[in-house]
């Protein structure tokens, strides 16, 4: 009869309380910093993709979720830095573990695992996510590239002109 | 050579004297890190990354004997600096060390180094995953690097050497493996240095750029990701393709390949290492060639011709209605209105159902592997009898070897024999180059011969006399095998040397010195191609005679070796897809009609049907084109909506080689087994598959009578037993009935004589061999790019002579040669690499190098008709007219018009048989 009452009371003590529930999706709970969530290939301030299409993030991923077919970069309207970019990049979100080796794998931190984790589909098809859904808008620049990268993008020197 | 022994990392190995250091390590299973070094290739020590201790024994000056240490071993003295072990001989009693600190640091330093000018582009390198300065920076490199990264030397990214190869200067490593292949081993050499410091780089010195046919292989052989393949430019990463076996499907020498597929594209040919054949090597028209296979004109659907179009249709009505109406037609006169030309280029497989078709159901042996145009030859059955002996090597002659190389242009008709034989030249053995006109094999040649064009039968019947003029022949193997040398010695009487020397317009010297070279030799390989088939029986007789008055047949590396048409039209023969004779060269009681006969039949009305499996008469020559249009059923089973397709009422698509299973047979008899390495495009089927069918429909239709035959036929314990008891609906053994292209090739073994034992297991049985790579680490030597024979290297079948106690009448008969008169040139159609025939013109790549249509005169000509280059000419024959542009050339005998045998070029609009006079007018 005590311990009923004594239920009852704890009961009692948190309806007075802030509830630890939040009202989803009304309400959203915010994830921590290195929370890994969907994808998003990222650009460089420039606007110019990050991804190289390099393949490196397919060969870590230990799900095989993730398709790159790479192609060549026109010099004059390129897509992205260096001599090639990825024509064509998915990743199967079902497949997906959300693990992150591919962010760790990319040479040019063009695939960052974000925040979003509102994931849910109506067939398996619509789980495979393009780079159209996956690229961020050309505003929204993510840093510049590394020295590596500029000089994959750099004028052609003459051998002439180098130092002997 | 005597064996040395030396000690190596304290492991003690015995191996022939003048081994380099690094080979001596790998026999033992040690591994000293290359870049330079390459085991088909001589060291130049280029690179530094092999440094290793060296010691050798110390000698006694008084003595000069090995001093002995207080521990009773020799005393070792070790030499004072790191030396480079691949250029170093191993001597006895040599200590080697790979492994102390010294070695360690070298190594590191020596990448550190070659690091400092190299980009770090990984992640976009098309070498990236089979590289081995990532592989060895990664065993032996220093993890940091001291040097400034801004102070990188750069170049342009990638150049263009040529339409098919790429180079990134600033990757290269300078290791000049490239330049060592085309100069020593393909002989082009095309390639070399430029400036020095850091603006050190490889350049090409031919116009046009990089002109080899064997560029793809610098690809393979370079440690880093300067040389690069173009058509495979950011295809994929190399990690990311499955290489599946299969076979080129080119040319006759039948090169192991692997079709590296992404998903359902192939992404790129690579050589598959198989020293029998074809080594690690791989001809640019063999790697780059292959996009036919995913070109958008193919063939999907089958078509039937309804009022005139043809329309598509089902695989079910069309094999039945073909069945019907071919059964309709041959009812009347069994086996006499019927005919099929399959090409050579079609796997074994196929071409045995195809004749089965015909033989077995149709009771006809009009059938052909040629298209019945008037410059093709008679078929080649020296093969058959005195062909190259099984376990022949051609990767391991050397000295003591003689080839002659007569009528034929290897470079262009089967590319990767020009390695092969430049290798056995290099090797120490002899190359006789006799030819009508120049080729480049000459270059490479011991001796070359330049005879008159139609005397090639005068050359052998003048070597034959010089050889029993000096008593050369084999004594004991003509006594005991050869019937009848005094025969050949009185035929021989009027073609004594000088005679000979004088009408073909080759000295006596020359002559002599060929016998000499033949009949010293202990190895014999007679190779002759396309111009020497054209000959005629009297050559082929002639050369058959050589190889038996001087004892060179029916033992390895031994015999001839003919360059057929086409990749398999060896198996074409061997199935007996001909007129004359049955599979495995069987005799025939009564022979059916040749492809010219049929042709004509056609127009006559002899013939009623044809089906044409892979081949064009109506592309190759204009009387046929004419002709296809008078049958009643023309059926056309191809890749391609050929000329004759769009004539055809039934036009059925095949799957290519990629799509299928099967087996080819190369010119040396070899046969090897591909695989198939993705579905087919649209509906399209194996031709074997069409053929089952098409078979157990129409034996649905046939006579009762017939019914049993096929049961005999299809050799299966039970089949007469029940073949009397079977209803017209099922067929009791069911004949006609394969799961697979196995149950197939089973059925050949098993009816075929000469395939006996060469079954699907037997021609993976032998994987790799002695050759085969090492245990350690081979990617370092081979760069990981030619793959390791994982399917076997396929089997022989043993030619006639093989047979140990079989003796053979020598035959002769005498040339007539068709000379034009002094008006006129012979006119020489040279087989030429890049044709740009239906299997190449989808490869963009390789169109650059297909020849532009010309002419070659000579210039005592050139001058006497008033053309200079670039002139238009009109060359007329009995058959016709043909307008090209004149080329003055070196390399063109007198009375020679040499046009190159090009898709492009309408020959057959002027040939009127092997070979055509032809007149030449300049046009206003």
């Amino acid at each position: 009869m005590f311990d009923f009452i004594k239920g009852l009371g704890t009961t009692a003590k948190y309806l007075f309380k802030k509830p630890v529930t939040v009202s989803y999706p009304e309400v959203k709970r915010p994830v921590r910093e290195r929370f890994r969530g969907r994808h998003e290939l990222k650009r460089f301030e420039s606007g110019l993709e990050r991804c190289i299409g390099c393949s490196l993030c397919a060969a870590a991923c230990p799900a095989d979720a993730i398709y790159v077919q790479p192609a060549e970069n026109d010099p004059l309207h390129p897509v992205g830095v260096g001599e090639r970019y990825a024509e064509k990049y998915e990743i199967n979100m079902i497949r997906c573990i959300f693990c992150g080796y591919c962010e760790d794998a990319c040479p040019t931190n063009a695939i960052v695992l974000e925040h979003d984790y509102e994931l849910s589909f109506y067939d398996r098809k619509s789980a495979v996510y393009t780079k159209e859904m996956l690229l961020v808008a050309p505003d929204k620049g993510h840093g510049e590239p590394s020295p590596l990268l500029l000089n994959l993008n750099r004028p052609p020197n003459p051998p002439a002109q180098i130092d002997l | 050579m005597p064996d040395v022994t030396l000690t190596i990392d304290g492991k003690e190995i015995t191996v022939p004297q003048g081994t380099g250091t690094v080979e001596a390590a790998r026999a033992a299973g040690i591994e000293i890190p290359v870049f330079c070094h390459h085991p088909k290739l001589q060291p130049v020590g280029m690179c530094r990354m092999c440094l290793v201790e060296v010691g050798t024994p110390k000698m006694d000056p008084a003595t000069k004997k090995p001093m002995i240490g207080e521990d009773g071993k020799p005393v070792i003295a070790m030499m004072p600096n790191l030396q480079v072990a691949c250029t170093n001989p191993v001597s006895n009693g040599m200590v080697v060390k790979t492994n102390t600190a010294e070695v360690e640091f070298a190594r590191k330093g020596v990448l550190e180094f070659l690091l400092t000018s190299h980009p770090l582009d990984c992640p976009v390198c098309i070498k990236g995953g089979e590289c081995p300065l990532q592989n060895l920076t990664m065993g032996y490199g220093p993890g940091v690097s001291r040097f400034d990264y801004a102070d990188k030397v750069h170049f342009q990214k990638p150049i263009s050497l040529s339409p098919l190869i790429d180079l990134d200067r600033e990757r290269c490593i300078l290791c000049s493996r490239c330049v060592r292949f085309e100069d020593e081993i393909a002989g082009d050499a095309v390639l070399g240095f430029a400036n020095r410091g850091r603006g050190w780089m490889i350049q090409s010195k031919s116009n046009p750029s990089f002109n080899s046919k064997f560029s793809g292989n610098t690809v393979d052989i370079c440690p880093v990701g300067a040389l690069m393949s173009h058509d495979f430019r950011f295809a994929g990463r190399v990690w990311e393709v499955k290489p599946v076996p299969s076979i080129c499907p080119h040319c006759p020498v039948g090169c192991n390949v692997t079709l590296d597929m992404r998903y359902r594209d192939i992404k790129r040919v690579q050589p598959r290492e198989n020293d029998w054949v074809n080594e690690i090597w791989l001809c640019d028209r063999g790697r780059y060639g292959y996009h036919f296979v995913d070109s958008p004109k193919r063939l999907t659907k089958p078509l039937v011709r309804r009022n005139g179009v043809l329309v598509e249709t089902t695989w079910a009505a069309a094999l039945e209605e073909i069945a019907q109406r071919l059964a309709g037609i041959n009812r009347g006169y069994p086996g006499t209105v019927v005919g099929g030309i399959a090409s050579g280029r079609l796997a074994n497989e196929d071409l045995y159902l195809f004749q089965k078709l015909f033989r077995d159901l149709l009771k006809s042996s009009n059938l052909d592997c040629r298209t019945g145009a008037p410059e093709e030859a008679e078929h080649d059955d020296l093969a058959y009898a005195f062909g190259l002996g099984s376990g022949s090597d051609l990767s391991k002659l050397g000295k003591g070897t003689s080839v002659l190389v007569l009528g034929a242009d290897p470079e262009e008709e089967a590319p990767v024999y020009v390695l092969r034989l430049r290798g056995i030249k290099r090797r120490g053995g002899e190359l006789i180059v006799a030819n009508g006109r120049a080729t480049k094999l000459d270059a490479s040649a011991t001796h070359t011969a330049r005879f008159r064009y139609g005397f090639e039968a005068l050359f052998m019947f003048g070597v034959l006399s010089a050889l029993l003029e000096a008593g050369a022949e084999n004594k004991t193997f003509s006594g005991e095998r050869v019937k009848n040398l005094g025969m050949l010695r009185q035929a021989l009487e009027p073609y004594n040397v000088g005679a000979v020397a004088q009408q073909i317009g080759v000295s006596e010297e020359t002559i002599r010195g060929v016998a000499t070279s033949v009949a010293g030799a202990e190895n014999l390989i007679v190779m002759y191609g396309r111009e020497a088939i054209a000959a005629g029986t009297p050559l082929l007789q002639a050369i058959g005679n050589l190889l038996l008055v001087t004892g060179h047949v029916g033992k390895a590396n031994n015999g001839a070796l003919p360059l057929l048409r086409y990749n398999n039209s060896r198996g074409a023969l061997d199935m007996g897809v001909r007129p004359d004779k049955g599979p495995g060269y069987t005799p025939l009681p009564q022979a059916g009609m040749t492809a010219r006969e049929m042709i004509a039949g056609a127009v006559s009305g002899k013939l009623r049907a044809l089906y044409l499996v892979g081949s064009d008469p109506a592309a190759a020559y204009p009387q046929a084109a004419a002709a296809l249009g008078k049958l009643d059923l023309l059926i056309v089973q191809e890749l391609f909506m050929t000329a004759s397709a769009e004539q055809a009422h039934f036009v059925l698509p095949a799957a290519s080689f990629a799509e299928r299973d099967g087996t080819y047979t190369n010119s040396e008899r070899r046969v090897q087994r591909f695989r198939q390495a993705r579905d087919a495009v649209g509906e399209s089927r194996p031709d074997w598959q069409i053929f089952a069918t098409l078979g157990r429909e129409l034996a649905k239709l046939l006579p009762q009578e017939q019914m049993t035959q096929v049961g005999k036929a299809s050799a299966k314990p039970a089949a007469k037993g029940q073949a009397k008891v079977v209803t017209q609906a099922a067929p009791g053994p069911r004949p006609w009935v394969y799961r697979s292209s196995d149950d197939v090739h089973a059925e050949i073994i098993q009816n075929v004589g000469i395939y006996a034992g060469l079954s699907y297991s037997a021609l993976r049985g032998q994987a790799g061999g002695v050759w085969g790579r090492q245990a350690t680490h081979d990617a370092i030597f081979y760069d990981g790019t030619s793959y390791a024979n994982t399917e076997g290297v396929g089997a022989q079948w043993p030619a006639l002579a093989e047979q140990s106690r079989l003796a053979f009448d020598l035959v002769f008969s005498k040339p007539t040669p068709v000379v034009a008169d002094g008006q006129q040139f012979t006119l020489v159609a040279a087989a030429r690499l890049y044709d740009d025939g239906t299997l190449m013109q989808p490869s963009e790549l390789l169109r650059f190098w297909v020849a532009q249509p010309y002419v070659g005169l000579s210039q005592p000509d050139a001058q006497r008709l008033g053309v200079e280059s670039g002139d238009k000419v009109r060359l007329t024959s009995q058959a016709g007219q043909l307008e090209l542009f004149a080329r003055v050339d070196r390399e063109v005998g007198v009375g020679i018009a040499l046009v190159p045998d090009l898709e492009t070029i309408p020959l057959a609009a002027v040939q009127t048989g092997v070979v055509t006079p032809v007149r030449i007018e300049k046009v206003a």
